[in-house]
């Protein structure tokens, strides 16, 4: 798990419900928590309810945080839960006459197919928010929008070199942040 | 990629990332709003932790073609401090459902005057939907103008001018949270030397969305 420190004034901060340390941590894990939830439900208005109970939920048990640990696996794990109940919550929605539910229907009792991926996307997303912008920006251009490091340098008004080298750096500190998935994935 | 610079270790993990680094939901960021409902809820349930009242609902809303049931609960208490008008919190379950109902009372301005005003927080704003039957058209260079207020009453951010409230639409681009009141003045329109107009002070209206201290 990359390293998201959290100061403990911060936290305990947040743990009493100050604003800005409710923003502070909110702007921090957002996305960390917004990754797991869109992964899991798909949905990006479910995904923000999720993330909006990952978070307030978060406050309301934050007492029972231990400040020695990271605040990121705790988060993740929430916003896991919340979305897998939000999945079951709107996996029960009639969209027939209650009569025809089946209850042996198998949405109702299983996990979404994608919720066994969301640690992983966890992880992954902790450690693309920590690369620096401009690197983060060139992964997002290769890998989401598919771009050759040509088409980013002409996109982005870089230089091919500084592309590629922007480009390895990030690749590698993310095969290092993330080698010990390597047997996960 | 200059994959010749990677060990083998690295080559295979970065294969395999690449399925997850091209995943959409790696990259998505919450709605702007998010992080404002966030708050809001936070701040009412501790509220109504401290006095032990009523139940609020934050949430933003959503594109009509999406189903909408995204409802974190928080409590309340919720009293007006400009108005004493009675905010009535509606958790509403169909795709054009508000936020919040806030009760609009008038003044003395306009005694027995009362209405409703709908808010629903989106990307670009807050929609409020007023509807104060009570009040008196006015035109030829008499107005309405909506305003949301801060606490204090020290900041007022306009949300529009109308003739009448029967069933008009406002929107303001700032938090219901940082200005939590609500309130309609009668107002003329200006002479030149005042272009930058402001407030009359002359409220014929007024609601509370959110708590004020003291």
């Amino acid at each position: 798990m990359s390293a998201v420190a959290l100061d403990a004034a911060t936290l305990q901060a947040f743990r009493a419900g100050d604003e800005g340390a409710v923003r502070a941590v909110y702007r921090q894990f957002a996305g960390l928590v917004h990754s797991i939830t869109m992964r899991v439900l798909g949905d990006r208005g479910l995904a923000d309810e999720a993330t909006q109970q990952t978070f307030v939920q978060a406050w309301r048990n934050a007492e029972g945080f231990d400040s020695d640990r990271e605040l990121a696996p705790w988060l993740a794990t929430i916003a896991r839960r919340v979305a897998i109940d939000i999945h079951r919550r709107e996996a029960r929605r009639p969209r027939t006459a209650l009569d025809d539910a089946d209850p042996g229907d198998s949405a109702l009792i299983t996990l979404p197919p994608s919720a066994e991926g969301a640690w992983e996307a966890g992880q992954v997303r902790l450690a693309v928010d920590a690369l620096p912008a401009d690197e983060r920006e060139i992964v997002r251009l290769q890998h989401l929008e598919g771009l050759s490091h040509t088409e980013i340098s002409e996109r982005l008004g870089v230089p091919l070199g500084t592309v590629k080298s922007r480009s390895f750096r990030a690749h590698r500190s993310l095969a290092t942040r993330l080698a010990f998935l390597r047997e996960d994935i | 990629m200059t994959d010749e610079a990677y060990t083998p270790e690295e080559q295979a993990l970065l294969a395999d990332l690449d399925r997850l680094l091209a995943d959409e939901a790696l990259w998505a960021l919450p709605s702007e709003g998010v992080e404002h409902c966030v708050v809001a809820a936070i701040r009412s349930e501790q509220a109504a932790l401290e006095s032990g009242a009523a139940t609020r609902t934050y949430h933003l809303a959503r594109p009509a073609s999406r189903r909408r049931r995204w409802l974190a609960t928080a409590g309340a208490a919720v009293v007006g401090a400009a108005a004493a008008a009675i905010v009535t919190v509606m958790v509403l379950r169909d795709d054009n459902a508000a936020d919040q109902t806030v009760a609009m009372a008038g003044t003395d301005l306009a005694p027995g005057v009362s209405g409703s005003a709908e808010l629903t927080v989106v990307s670009s704003g807050v929609r409020i939907d007023l509807r104060i039957p009570g009040l008196p058209r006015r035109d030829g260079g008499e107005f309405y103008q909506v305003w949301l207020k801060s606490c204090d009453g020290t900041q007022l951010v306009p949300a529009g001018s109308f003739h009448e409230l029967n069933d008009a639409i406002a929107w303001a681009g700032v938090s219901p949270v940082d200005f939590p009141l609500l309130t309609v003045t009668r107002e003329v329109v200006a002479p030149p030397k005042d272009a930058a107009q402001g407030s009359s002070g002359e409220v014929v209206a007024a609601g509370a969305i959110g708590e004020c201290p003291g």
